[in-house]
């Protein structure tokens, strides 16, 4: 009976009742909306990021990341080829060396990054094809061929066809040097690297280091970024030595990791405002219908209902409201996230930047985007609802039921 | 004191004040009232002598400033909370001069809703429903909503609502005050023949003749004060 009175009590004031419920349906709609919306962008860029640059996963020996050094290698590159092979969740992967070196074209010289890498294997993981924006890529193994960074061409002022000294150090103790063609240059998106980096194929590069077959990382990619804390796990697991490590890109990611958690926060300001749009609206209405309804709480009181059971029926109200609202609004919101990260939006211009594309962002369908809303819509209609409840409560039917 | 197993109410020395920032307003001055089992009383004065706060202070509503209240021989007055609304709700019916429905629920469920309240099976409460709205002569006319129903019918409503739990009391606050002068012979009638079928007490106030001339007993408020105490001949009641 209880719940009878509720819901008829709702039906009362239609026209409050909708324009309540609407309020509230539409703070939980956007939410729902914004929150599958900004999930599945940041992923997007997350995705194109880390599969751009760095890859999902790279496997090192343990202390590279902290410390990188020449000599810190995985010594046996095939055999973690092996284990990759047996994990079905694995993309693809690609086996990198990485050196300081100084490289000199012509009468200028710089401090820089020597990159070896297998082309075709790179085209694969990170897309290194795509981020040639003059010349071609190295042609194979003992070609010695470089492709450079556009920042390092500028200061180098150099560029296909030109020659490029690098001197370094090999792992044998020796001084390293050689001389390179450059046939390409490439714009990653990253300015810092593009400045200092010098890639070259994976075998010339072990030569120049005299390394052998041994690599410093080889960086893996996956099909779903949310996959990838479990597969590097998986990876961890199977790995035929124990001084490497598989590390996901929130850790050799660190601080683009940390940016995008912090903008995130973005979420939690629009979170704020949709409780204080549905706290006030709700409020409003619970106000205004437990001051017009005080002789009803009075007669309530006054045939023996207790207090709190006279708070219960106006928090009922406010919940079957919000329940109506939100049920709605689920429809609604996660009918639109389901499109969104069916379809996505395209931009028409296609957004490129560094290699990575935009083409078309799409909206992630996830509990979160449903949950968080949920608990704050209907927590914060309930919180607000509590004084004039309780006030309600209070009511004292002596007063209230003398006719004034 | 003393109280005879009879006294159904019994009042001392009962004061009200009623504060306002500083000013304080006498409402009841100093009664001191018996009412037996099984009395049909009005109680009548001009407006403000104090009708309203006695019965509301009768029926626990609403407490002293100063005397007590017995009820069957029990304290209501020095009782709160749960403890409160539990005895007024199994011993005590109250119907006010108006707004005595809740709007959202028909007649039969307002009637329901105090048996509800006591955990009365829903069996029993549809069997008591209906036989109570014979009583009231509003057969048939259960499933109305409140605004569907005339203010004489509103009222017979509330009267039932009253009974139904079997409380022992009857108090009302002038309940006929807006019907016009036949429907509320009506309404007394109904009240009278309850009272003397069931035998529960009545306590009601008016300032209607008609109304008056009906009960046993007349207590006439002035001041907040008894003047008079009015036993009619007519009407023998011990
Ligand atoms: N809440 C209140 N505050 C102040 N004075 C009140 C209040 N309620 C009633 N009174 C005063 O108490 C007196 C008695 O009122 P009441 O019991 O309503 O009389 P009646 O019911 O006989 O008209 C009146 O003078 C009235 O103005
Ligand atoms: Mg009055």
């Amino acid at each position: 009976m209880v719940l009878r009175m509720a819901f008829r009590n709702v039906l009362r004031q239609k026209r409050r009742s909708v324009l309540t419920g609407l309020t509230i349906f539409g703070g939980f709609t956007l939410a729902v909306i914004f929150i599958g919306w900004a999930d599945g962008s940041y992923n997007n860029i997350i995705d194109e990021f880390t599969r751009n640059r760095l890859g999902h996963i790279q496997i090192q020996e343990k202390t590279y990341f902290d410390r990188p050094s020449l000599y810190k290698t995985v010594d046996d590159p095939k055999a973690v080829s092996g284990v990759l092979k047996g994990i079905p969740e694995v993309e693809s992967w690609s086996p990198r060396v990485v050196s300081a070196a100084l490289a000199a074209s012509g009468d200028k010289s710089a401090g820089i990054q020597i990159i070896g890498l297998d082309p075709e294997r790179e085209a694969e993981t990170t897309r290194f094809d795509r981020k040639i924006v003059r010349g071609r890529l190295m042609a194979g193994p003992g070609s010695k061929e470089a492709v450079i960074g556009r920042g390092l061409a500028d200061i180098l002022k150099a560029g296909p066809g030109d020659d490029l000294a690098l001197l370094t150090q090999a792992a044998d103790g020796s001084i390293a040097e050689d001389l390179f063609r450059i046939t390409g240059v490439l714009s990653t998106g990253d300015d810092m690297s593009d400045r200092t980096s010098v890639h070259l194929n994976l075998k010339d590069a072990q030569n120049l280091l005299v390394l052998g077959d041994r690599v410093h990382q080889i960086v893996v990619t996956v099909p779903a970024l949310g996959r990838v804390p479990a597969v590097a796990r998986a990876i961890d697991r199977d790995l035929p030595d124990p001084s490497l490590r598989a590390v996901p890109w929130q850790d050799f990611a660190r601080s683009f990791y940390e940016a995008m958690q912090a903008d995130k926060a973005g979420l939690w300001v629009m979170l704020v405002v949709i409780v204080v749009i549905v706290g006030v609206g709700v409020l409003n209405t619970v106000l205004m219908s437990v001051l017009e309804r005080r002789r009803e709480y009075g007669l309530l009181k006054a045939v023996g209902t207790k207090p709190r059971h006279v708070v219960r029926l106006v928090l009922l109200e406010v919940l079957i409201l919000s329940l109506t609202a939100v049920f709605v609004g689920s429809l609604v919101g996660l009918g639109v996230n389901a499109f969104l990260a069916e379809h996505g939006i395209k931009f028409a211009e296609g957004l490129t930047y560094g290699g990575m594309e935009f083409g078309t962002m799409r909206s992630e369908l996830n509990a979160r985007s449903f949950a968080i809303p949920l608990v704050t819509v209907l927590a914060s209609a309930l919180l607000v609802s509590l004084v004039p409840a309780l006030r309600a409560g209070k009511t004292d039917p002596a007063r209230t039921m003398r006719l004034h | 004191m003393t109280n005879h197993a009879s006294d159904l109410i019994v009042t001392e020395n009962l004061r009200k004040d009623y504060r306002e920032d500083d000013i304080v307003v006498p409402a009841v001055r100093g009664v001191d009232l018996v009412i037996k089992e099984r009395e049909f009383t009005a109680l009548v004065g001009p407006s403000g002598s104090g009708k309203t706060t006695l019965l509301n202070i009768i029926s626990g509503l609403d407490s002293p400033t100063e005397g007590r209240v017995w009820l069957k021989g029990k304290p209501i007055s020095e009782m709160k909370g749960a403890e409160l609304s539990d005895f007024r709700r199994d011993h005590i019916g109250f119907v006010f001069q108006a707004y005595n429905l809740i709007p959202v629920l028909s007649a039969e469920e307002n009637i329901e809703y105090i048996m509800m309240l006591q955990g009365v099976p829903k069996n029993e409460r549809r069997e008591r429903v209906r036989k109570i709205l014979g009583d009231v002569g509003l057969q048939g006319m259960g499933r109305r909503m409140p605004p569907k129903l005339s203010g004489g019918q509103q009222q017979r409503v509330a009267i039932a609502r009253a009974m139904v739990s079997r409380p022992g009391l009857i108090l009302a606050d002038e309940p006929t005050a807006n019907l016009d002068s036949e429907t509320g012979a009506a309404l007394l009638d109904i009240m009278r023949e309850l009272n003397e079928k069931t035998g529960m007490t009545f306590l009601f106030s008016t300032h209607d003749r008609m109304v008056m001339d009906r009960a046993d007993r007349i207590i006439t408020l002035k001041d907040g004060r008894v003047a008079r105490d009015e036993i009619r001949a007519e009407n023998p009641i011990r």
